[in-house]
C-alpha cells in the first residue's frame, strides 16, 4: 500500500528495522491507572521544567473535577482506571502478528500491503526506521527555518515559543478530554513556520520518527507565522490496530496575519478505540485555516475541529468525511466562531452509515455581535445505506450580528434504486455500482486530499461496500 | 486620597488590603457591579469585569497565574491589568479597572474623572 | 362579566374543587385528578434539557390567579348540523361521550410534558371542534379569546376531532391586555382521521407582558391531512411545543410558523416530527422577522422511526434579523434511524435583508422604512401562500401588520 510517503518507495528492500532501545529499563510508571502521581512521574521521567509538571497537575485536578459529557456518543464503558498513561515504545507493541484481529489482516492483504508495512501498521514488531528518509526531509525544513519535531523534543529544544503557545486555544480546563490530555500528554508533533516561508511539501505525522507516532495522549502544537503556509498530514486510510483504547488527543493551531494551514487526518483506528479529539485553531487577519478530517475507524470517534475566526477576512473550512460500519459511532462535525467581520467560513460534511452503524454531525456557527459582513455556509449530506443504520444531525447556531448571511442545508437519503440499476445495467455487481455511488457522494472531499489517501480512500470505499472486511 | 479626590477620580473602595491572598482573585459586588479583584505574587493588584466574555464563568472564582486570571468553567484567561484575552475560548476582552491602595484600602476607578 | 378568580395554588384540592363547582362528571374529575398526579410526578423544567436552555422560567408568574370562569369563547361560522364548535365547559354538559372519548388521551411531547398535564389537570376554558364522518365543513371556523385582565393566568385546552373523511378549518386567536405579567398555557390537540382534512390556525395576539407557554399537538390517521400554522404576535416570553405524530400511512402534515417580534419579545419554538408510518410526509416551515432587541430561537427534531419506508420530511427555519440587536438560533436536527426515505432534509437561515433587494427597493421610488416592509412582507410569502383559506390569511396578515406593516395588495 502507499504510505502517506512516497519517498518511502525509495527505500531499498535490504532495509531493515530493529528495535529502538527503551530510554529506561525499569518504568514503574506503566502501570494502568491514573493519579497525581503517576502524572508528576511522567513528567519527571521526560525531564520536563517545572511549570510543565505544574501544569500537568493543575489539569489533572480539573479532570478529576469535570463531569464526563452527557451528550454525544455512549462512553460508558470507558474506564479511566484501566489504562496505561505512560507506555514505553516495546510495551505498548502487541506480541505477535497471530493478535491482530483477521478483518484488519484481511484489508491489508486485500489492499496489497507489503509484508514489512503490514506489520508496522499493526503495531507488531519493530518500528521502521525511516531515519534516512527523515534526515534529507529535515535538513530541508531546517534551511528555512522551520520546526518541525516532536513534542516533547521541542518542549526542550524550544522552551520560550511553547511557553508563550500552549494551552492559549485550548486551555487545559477547556473540556474533560482536554484535561486529561494536557495531564498526560506524550509525543505529537510541533511545527513552527517562519514569516512568508511557504513549505512546498505536506509535512507528515509518520516523518516524525519511531516512537510515538500512535501514541494515545498526543499534543500537537502548530504555529504559522504571518505570511507562511504549511499543509500537515496524520493518520493513514488502512486499519491501524491500537492496544490501547482510549485515544484522546488535542490538536492546537495558530494562523498569524495573512498565515494559510491545512491540516488533514483519516483516522482508521480498529474497532476497540475510543477516539475523542479536542482540535481548534484560531485564524487571525486574513488567515486560512482548514481541516479536513476524515473519519473511517474506531468504535466510537467525538470530534469537532474548530476554527475562532478573530481576525478581519479571516477565513475558514471544515471537511469532513464520517463512514459507520457495524457496531461504530462516528460523532463528528465542526465549529466555527465568528468574531471579527467580513469573516467567512464554509463547513461540508459527508457521512455514510451502513449496517448498524451510526454517524451524528455536530456543528456550531456563532456569531458574536459586532461581526459584520460575516459569511457562513454550512452543507451536510448523510447517506444510510441500510435499514439498521442511524444518522443524526444537530447543527447548532447562535447569531447575534445582524448583517450576516449565515445558511445550513442538510439532506439524508439512501443510495437511489434508479442509479443502481443504471450502474448495475452496466455490468457492475450492486457492491460495485454501490461503491461507485458512495464515492462520488464524498468525491468533493476526498479530492482535497493527497493523492496517496484519495486513492486509498476509495479502495477502501470499496471493499466496505463488499462487505469483504468488517 | 482625600475623600473629594476619591470622589472626583471616581475610585470606590472595594477592600481592605489584607482581604485578598497574593496569587489569587476574588469577587467584589461595588455599585452594582460584580468585579474580579486580584493581587499578584509581586504585590500588584488588578480589577476586570467579573463575567467571562464566553459563557458567563465567574471569574473571581478563578485562579491566578501570574497576572493572568483563569476562568474556571472552561479554563479561558484574561490579563489582570488590561481585560485582554490570553486564552480560548473568550474571544472578547473584559473591561479592566484602574487600581490604587490608599492607607490600607483598595480602591477601584469605577467612574470616569 | 365577573372574573371570579381562585387564588391557584394549584393542588390536588384544587382541582378537585373545580369539578365540584362546576358539577362535573365523575369521569372528568377522575380524568383531572390522573392528570394532576402526573403533573405532579413531572417536574417543571430545569434549564438543562436541551429544549429548556434558552429560556428561563425563573420568573414565570406561578402564583397567579387562575381565572375560574372562562371568559366567553366568541364564535362564528358554525352552520352544517352534526359539526360542534363550542367553549369546551359546554361541551362536556351537552357532549360527553364524545368529549371523553377524546379528552387527554394522548401522550404529551417529553420537552412540555409537565405544562401539558397541568393544562389537562386545571383547564377552566378552551373549546371543542367536531366533525363528524364525512361531514365537509364551508368556510372558516373562527373562535376568539379575550383574557380580561392580563396578570390572570388561564391554561385551556383547544380539542380538535376530525373524523374519517371529514374537512374543516379553524382559527383560533387569543389575547389579552398590555401590562401586568400572566400566565397564558394554551394547549391544543388535534386528531384526524383516516382521510381527514384539517386546517389549523392558531393567532397568538397576547399583551406585551404575558407569558405564553403553549403546546400543540397533531395525530395524523391513515392518509389524513393536516396543516398548522402559528403566528405569533404577541407576548413577552413564548414557548410553545409543536408535536406531529405521523402514525398512519400515507397521512401528510405541514407545520407553519409566522413570527414578527420586537421590543424585547424572547420567542421559543421547539417542534418534535415523527414519521412512524410508511409513505407519511411532514414538512416544516418556521419564518421569523426580528426587530429590536428580539430574539428567536428554534429547536426542532425530525424523528424517522426504524422500519418506516418512503417517508418525507423536510425542516426549515429562516430568520430575517432586522435590527442590530435582534438574535436568532435555529437549530434543526434530524434524528434518522431508517434508510428507505424518500426524502429528508432540513435548512436554516439567519441574517440581514439582501442589501441588493433594499437597494433595488429603494430606486423604484419606495423609502427605505417602505422597502423594508415590502421585503419582510416578500419574505413571508413562502409562508403566507401556503394558507389556502382567505379568512384565515386576512386574519394572520392584520395581525402582524402591527410589526411588519401592510403591503399593499393585503391591505384592500
Amino acid at each position: 500500500m502507499a504510505l502517506p510517503n512516497p519517498a518511502l518507495t525509495q527505500i531499498p528492500d535490504s532495509y531493515k528495522y530493529g528495535w529502538s532501545d527503551p530510554e529506561a529499563t525499569h518504568l514503574n510508571i506503566a502501570r494502568k491507572g491514573l493519579s497525581a502521581e503517576i502524572v508528576e512521574e511522567i513528567s519527571r521521567f521526560k525531564g520536563e521544567p517545572e511549570w510543565m509538571t505544574k501544569l500537568r497537575l493543575k489539569a489533572y485536578r480539573h479532570f478529576e473535577a469535570r463531569p464526563m459529557p452527557n451528550w454525544g456518543a455512549d462512553l460508558s464503558a470507558i474506564d479511566f482506571q484501566d489504562i496505561y498513561y505512560y507506555i514505553a515504545p516495546t510495551d505498548k507493541a502487541v506480541q505477535s502478528w497471530d493478535d491482530v484481529p483477521d478483518y484488519i489482516r484481511r484489508t491489508y492483504d486485500k489492499l496489497g500491503i507489503p509484508e514489512a508495512e503490514k506489520k508496522y501498521l499493526a503495531g507488531v514488531g519493530g518500528q521502521y526506521d525511516s531515519e534516512v528518509v527523515y534526515h534529507n526531509i529535515r535538513e530541508d525544513l531546517e534551511k528555512q527555518g522551520v520546526i518541525f519535531l516532536g513534542t516533547d523534543e521541542a518542549l526542550k529544544k524550544h522552551p520560550d515559543i511553547f511557553l508563550e503557545h500552549f494551552g492559549t486555544v485550548i486551555p487545559a480546563n477547556d473540556n474533560k478530554l482536554a484535561a486529561l490530555n494536557t495531564a498526560v500528554w506524550s509525543g505529537g508533533s510541533f511545527i513552527y513556520v517562519p514569516p512568508g516561508v511557504h513549505v512546498e511539501l505536506p509535512l507528515q505525522a509518520y516523518f516524525r520518527i519511531n516512537t510515538e507516532n500512535m501514541g494515545q495522549f498526543e499534543r500537537t502544537l502548530i504555529i504559522a507565522d504571518e505570511g507562511s503556509s504549511v499543509h500537515y498530514v496524520e493518520g493513514c486510510t488502512a486499519p491501524t490496530y491500537s492496544t490501547a483504547s482510549l485515544h484522546s488527543a488535542v490538536v492546537e493551531i495558530i494562523v498569524k496575519k495573512g498565515a494559510r494551514v491545512r491540516y488533514t487526518t483519516i483516522q482508521n483506528w480498529s474497532h476497540n478505540v475510543y477516539n475523542l479529539v479536542t482540535k481548534r485553531a484560531v485564524a487571525h487577519e486574513d488567515a486560512v485555516m482548514e481541516w479536513v478530517d476524515g473519519n473511517l475507524g474506531s468504535r466510537v470517534t467525538m470530534k469537532y475541529p474548530s476554527i475562532y475566526l478573530v481576525g478581519e477576512r479571516a477565513h475558514g473550512e471544515v471537511l469532513s468525511i464520517a463512514f459507520a460500519g457495524d457496531e461504530q459511532h462516528q460523532d463528528a462535525g465542526g465549529k466555527v466562531i465568528h468574531a471579527a467581520p467580513h469573516t467567512t467560513s464554509l463547513i461540508t460534511s459527508k457521512s455514510i452509515s451502513k449496517g448498524s452503524g451510526r454517524t451524528s454531525y455536530r456543528g456550531l456557527v456563532k456569531v458574536y455581535p459586532g461581526c459584520e459582513k460575516s459569511k457562513s455556509t454550512v452543507r451536510c449530506d448523510a447517506l444510510i445505506l441500510d435499514e439498521e443504520a442511524r444518522s443524526d444531525t444537530y447543527p447548532y447556531m447562535e447569531i447575534d450580528e445582524e448583517d450576516v448571511t449565515i445558511g445550513h442545508e442538510a439532506t439524508v437519503s439512501k443510495v437511489g434504486s434508479e442509479q443502481l440499476f443504471y450502474l448495475m445495467s452496466r455490468g457492475l455487481s450492486e457492491a460495485e455500482a454501490a461503491a461507485m455511488i458512495v464515492n462520488g457522494f464524498i468525491e468533493p472531499i476526498v479530492k482535497e486530499l493527497p493523492m496517496e489517501y484519495a486513492v486509498e480512500m476509495n479502495r477502501l470505499i470499496q471493499l466496505q461496500m463488499e462487505g469483504a472486511v468488517g | 486620597m482625600t475623600a473629594l479626590e476619591r470622589a472626583t477620580g471616581g475610585f470606590v473602595a472595594v477592600a481592605r488590603v489584607g482581604d485578598v491572598q497574593p496569587g489569587t482573585v476574588r469577587v467584589v459586588e461595588v455599585d452594582g457591579r460584580s468585579l474580579c479583584l486580584g493581587l499578584t505574587e509581586d504585590g500588584e493588584w488588578g480589577a476586570i469585569d467579573n463575567i467571562c466574555t464566553h459563557d458567563g464563568g465567574t471569574l473571581g472564582e478563578g485562579e491566578l497565574d501570574d497576572s493572568a486570571v483563569e476562568c474556571p468553567r472552561h479554563g479561558g484567561r484574561f490579563d489582570l491589568f488590561t481585560g485582554r484575552v490570553l486564552a480560548l475560548p473568550p474571544v472578547r476582552p473584559v473591561t479592566a479597572y484602574e487600581t490604587e491602595v490608599d492607607g490600607d484600602e483598595v480602591l477601584v476607578r469605577i467612574g470616569s474623572a | 362579566m365577573t372574573t371570579a378568580t381562585t387564588a391557584i395554588s394549584l393542588d390536588a384540592a384544587a382541582i378537585a374543587d373545580i369539578s365540584k363547582q362546576r358539577d362535573e362528571p365523575d369521569w372528568l374529575r377522575d380524568l383531572r385528578a390522573a392528570w394532576w398526579e402526573r403533573a405532579s410526578s413531572t417536574p417543571p423544567p430545569t434549564g438543562q434539557e436541551e429544549e429548556w436552555r434558552r429560556t428561563d422560567l425563573a420568573a414565570l408568574p406561578r402564583d397567579g390567579r387562575l381565572l375560574a370562569d372562562a371568559p366567553r369563547l366568541d364564535i362564528s361560522g358554525v352552520a352544517e348540523s352534526g359539526v360542534i364548535l363550542t367553549d369546551l365547559r359546554t361541551a362536556v354538559a351537552e357532549h360527553p361521550e364524545l368529549v371523553r372519548r377524546y379528552l387527554g388521551q394522548g401522550e404529551p411531547q417529553a420537552s412540555h410534558a409537565h405544562f401539558w398535564a397541568l393544562a389537562q389537570a386545571a383547564w377552566t376554558g378552551g373549546l371543542f371542534c367536531y366533525v363528524p364522518k364525512g361531514a365537509h365543513v364551508d368556510g372558516t371556523l373562527v373562535a376568539r379569546t379575550a383574557l380580561p385582565a392580563s396578570d390572570v393566568t388561564y391554561l385551556p385546552v383547544s380539542l380538535v376531532v376530525a373524523e374519517e373523511d371529514s374537512s374543516v378549518s379553524l382559527l383560533q386567536q387569543v389575547t389579552s391586555p398590555d401590562g401586568a405579567a400572566g400566565w397564558f398555557g394554551g394547549i391544543v390537540e388535534i386528531i384526524a382521521g383516516e382521510g381527514a382534512e384539517v386546517r389549523f390556525a392558531n393567532l397568538q395576539q397576547l399583551g406585551d407582558e404575558t407569558w405564553n407557554i403553549g403546546a400543540q399537538r397533531v395525530v395524523v390517521g391513515r392518509d389524513a391531512h393536516v396543516t398548522t400554522l402559528d403566528a405569533e404576535v404577541g407576548s413577552r416570553i413564548t414557548k410553545v411545543g409543536l408535536d406531529a405524530e405521523m402514525a398512519g400511512k400515507g397521512g401528510t402534515s405541514k407545520l407553519l410558523g409566522l413570527l414578527a417580534a420586537g421590543d424585547d419579545q424572547h420567542i421559543d419554538i421547539n417542534a418534535h416530527q415523527v414519521l412512524a408510518a410508511d409513505y407519511t410526509t411532514s414538512d416544516l416551515l418556521y419564518l421569523s422577522a426580528l426587530y429590536d432587541r428580539a430574539r428567536a430561537a428554534f429547536y426542532g427534531v425530525t424523528l424517522v422511526e426504524q422500519g418506516t419506508r418512503q417517508t418525507s420530511s423536510y425542516q426549515e427555519c429562516r430568520n430575517l434579523l432586522l435590527s442590530p440587536n435582534a438574535g436568532a438560533e435555529p437549530i434543526p436536527v434530524l434524528e434518522i434511524k431508517a434508510n428507505d426515505i424518500l426524502r429528508c432534509g432540513h435548512g436554516a437561515t439567519a441574517g440581514a435583508i439582501d442589501p441588493i433587494q433594499l437597494f433595488y427597493a429603494q430606486t423604484r421610488g419606495l423609502d427605505p422604512d417602505a422597502a423594508e416592509r415590502m421585503i419582510v412582507r416578500g419574505f413571508f410569502e413562502q409562508v403566507v401562500s401556503q394558507i389556502h383559506d382567505e379568512t384565515i390569511r386576512a386574519e394572520v396578515l392584520t395581525a402582524l401588520a402591527g410589526r411588519i406593516g401592510f403591503a399593499d395588495e393585503d391591505a384592500a
